[in-house]
């Protein structure tokens, strides 16, 4: 195993962190500020990735529309986030968190069944505009052109997750409501208000995970089942609801994986899941403060 | 009086004889019932562009082959969805064997499916044919009297393209799969095949990731460094389509000569478009534009017209198997299970790329495998399969002599 090498492998690895980023933060934004596992983020990720496919397809597949086509997922997936926390889940908060799973789950099989029908089996491709195809050389590992959007993606989520949760009200009362939601109600801030939207927010990351990493694989009904599963995990070993510890526990996930390959290529899909189980035997709460 | 009583019978017998005589060209058989096919399965879920584009082959040999009708009787069948889950595909074949009472059982993509259908199969002593999953196991060491397969197999596959890619010099390999049965069977075989060929061809390291893995990136960069001389790739469908996407974004194929079974196979490039990568070696038992004769063109002509595109492999596999199940039972002249099967036996049937017979030995349908080279070609909208050799399907079945002794191995 040559220096080299190894750089290679991290870079491929953090771009696939990054992914593994922007899902796991909406995931855990809403666990941190609703106290709500939602099962149905992946099926988000999905229909993001589904739409993302269907705007670029009527433009007739135009270079143009390709970035209209990748905000549309995400858009597509907040108002469908809007619509379920509004009619529905409002209703629910004040139940056991199990009633919270039972309703996040049966959501999760309807939208699923609602992209089997609308979209049928068939697996779909969504190719980045020219510019974007192909690779460039990046310490002599051939790194798709796309992954270097997706290495900016990442950090620019991050920072634009920052200023919303420090800079705007919306984000402070979010994080008080995560702290203490019932004094933020008797301070007379309409915390239901903050609730909505901060769901809204975790659904548009789970739509713009998916719209992103649709130029990268096969457009598919089940590329949600792995994914949800690497995200709850990322977000418990980086501590319940902490935003930044779903930043640490997806470079984690990303980077043993790829460099995994590297030591031990047949294993290396355990390696991950190795790593997840060491930190949880250490810190069973996580890697960095949990909001629960 | 006696002489007259004489003439009468003399003639009653004349006159029977002549049928009896007359029945050897007409038939006299005539089934009181139609013959019941049950489909089992995937339907639902990434899979089920394979299942249905079988089934639709199946519907359309049944329109050409109820018009004429077989001893009087019309083929009818019902379908299940497994979900791609043997559990479910057994209890539907259960379901479908004790409750609907089929005749016959039909399916599945799923090869563990079809391994669970196949024992429950033997058991109940109901004929069963696999069309799409290729386990060689099916036929081979977990082979029995009752089940049959109108599909070719991993041992086929791998020997197939094990020969070819062996012809072309390389000695370091790399493998590289899918975690499931079928990634598997068909790397096992492609390596069995090439130790075979090429005594001299060593293992440089291997690769395994899970179904349904989104960026495969990491894992082919990773088999770049190692730097082997060729790779096999043991992945199929909606996997397949990331491994030959991530191929075609880092330029793989053209620094590693690579090598998939069913890489050149339409439904896998179709949906691909441009996206896949040109040079690939794949093979595949069914190309709709290859060879080009008229059997094929009006198979091909009369699908597209019917389902609005050209047919899959898939789509071949169910169409042989309404014929095979068609013309058993016209020989078998009987709607009883065990003389269906026996009819079956080494049957042979004219199909869109010729004759095809139900080798007697193992209930395996000798499918000829086309090896090709991925290319573009401005006359179709996905790349095709470039320089098309085919390998008739008697060198690279096991022989009947492998097939006895893997049964009774696993015995």
């Amino acid at each position: 195993m040559d220096a080299a090498a190894l750089l290679g492998q991290l870079v491929v690895g953090l771009s696939r962190a990054m992914i593994l980023f922007i899902v796991s933060a909406g995931l855990t934004l809403v666990l941190g500020v609703l106290r709500v596992p939602n099962v149905f983020h992946g099926s988000l990720y999905m229909l993001g990735a589904f739409v993302a496919w269907t705007v670029a397809e009527a433009a007739g597949f135009h270079p143009a529309a390709f970035w209209l086509a990748l905000a549309a997922g995400p858009v597509a997936t907040a108002l469908v986030g809007l619509a379920v926390e509004r009619v529905l889940l409002s209703r629910l908060y004040h139940r056991e968190h199990l009633m919270l799973i039972l309703f996040t789950f049966g959501v999760m099989l309807i939208l699923n069944d609602l992209v089997k029908l609308l979209w049928g089996p068939t697996y779909r491709s969504l190719v980045p505009p020219p510019s974007l195809q192909g690779a460039v050389t990046v310490l002599g590992v051939a790194l798709p052109k796309f992954n270097l959007v997706l290495l900016a993606a990442g950090p620019l989520v991050a920072w634009g997750l920052w200023l919303f949760a420090h800079r705007t009200r919306a984000g402070k009362v979010a994080r008080a409501a995560a702290t203490d939601r019932d004094m933020v109600a008797v301070l007379g801030t309409d915390v239901s208000r903050v609730f909505g939207m901060a769901f809204a927010l975790g659904c548009l990351l789970a739509g713009l995970g998916g719209a992103l990493v649709a130029p990268t694989t096969s457009i598919t009904l089940g590329m949600d089942h792995s994914l949800l599963i690497d995200s709850f995990l990322i977000v418990i070993v980086g501590g319940l609801g902490n935003l930044w510890g779903a930043l640490v526990g997806s470079l984690l996930f990303g980077v043993t994986q790829s460099v995994g390959l590297l030591v031990w290529p047949q294993f290396a899909v355990a390696f991950p899941y190795a790593v997840t189980a060491a930190v949880l035997l250490i810190r069973p709460t996580g890697l960095l403060r949990s909001a629960w | 009086m006696a002489a007259r009583r004489w003439w009468v019978l003399l003639a009653v017998g004349a006159l029977a004889a002549a049928s009896v005589a007359g029945a050897g060209a007409a038939p006299a058989v005539r089934f009181d019932r139609n013959i019941k096919v049950g489909v089992v399965d995937t339907y639902s879920g990434p899979p089920a562009v394979f299942g249905n584009d079988a089934l639709n082959g199946f519907r359309l040999a049944l329109q050409e082959i109820n018009r004429d009708g077989i001893h009087g009787a019309r083929i009818e069948f019902v379908t299940r969805d497994e979900r791609f889950s043997p559990e479910i595909g057994l209890s539907m074949a259960r379901e479908l064997v004790l409750q609907e009472r089929v005749d016959l059982l039909v399916g599945t993509i799923n090869s563990a499916t079809a391994l669970a259908i196949s024992a429950f199969a033997r058991e109940q002593r109901v004929p069963f044919i696999v069309w799409i999953s290729k386990s060689e196991d099916i036929t081979g060491a977990r082979g029995h009297r009752y089940v049959f397969s109108t599909t070719e197999n991993t041992a086929m596959a791998g020997k197939a393209l094990a020969e070819a890619v062996a012809r072309r010099g390389f000695t370091r390999f790399w493998l590289a799969a899918e975690d499931y049965e079928y990634g598997h069977r068909v790397t096992n075989s492609f390596w069995r095949f090439m130790k075979r060929a090429k005594p001299e061809a060593t293992l440089v390291g291997q690769t395994w990731w899970r179904t349904g893995e989104p960026d495969l990136v990491p894992y082919l960069t990773q088999i770049l460094q190692a730097r082997p001389q060729a790779v096999f790739f043991g992945t199929g469908g909606a996997g397949m389509a990331n491994v030959l996407r991530t191929m075609q974004v880092i330029g793989f194929a053209q620094r590693v000569p690579s090598a998939i079974h069913t890489a050149i196979d339409v439904t896998v490039l179709r949906p691909l478009g441009a996206a896949a990568p040109e040079g690939v070696f794949g093979t595949t038992d069914y190309l709709y534009y290859y060879p080009d004769t008229p059997a094929n063109r009006k198979f091909v002509q009369d699908f597209q017209a019917a389902y609005g595109s050209p047919p899959g492999f898939p789509a071949f596999h169910g169409y042989i198997t309404a014929y095979f199940i068609a013309e058993a039972y016209r020989k078998a002249r009987s709607l009883d299970r065990d003389r269906f099967v026996e009819a079956l036996e080494g049957l042979r049937i004219q199909t869109p790329v010729g004759e095809v017979e139900m080798r007697a030995c193992d209930h395996q349908a000798v499918l000829p495998m086309i090896f090709g080279v991925t290319r573009r070609d401005p006359g179709f909208p996905h790349l095709v399969a470039g320089d098309p050799v085919v390998l008739p399907g008697r060198d690279v079945m096991p022989t009947c002599d492998d097939v006895r002794r893997a049964r009774e191995q696993a015995r």
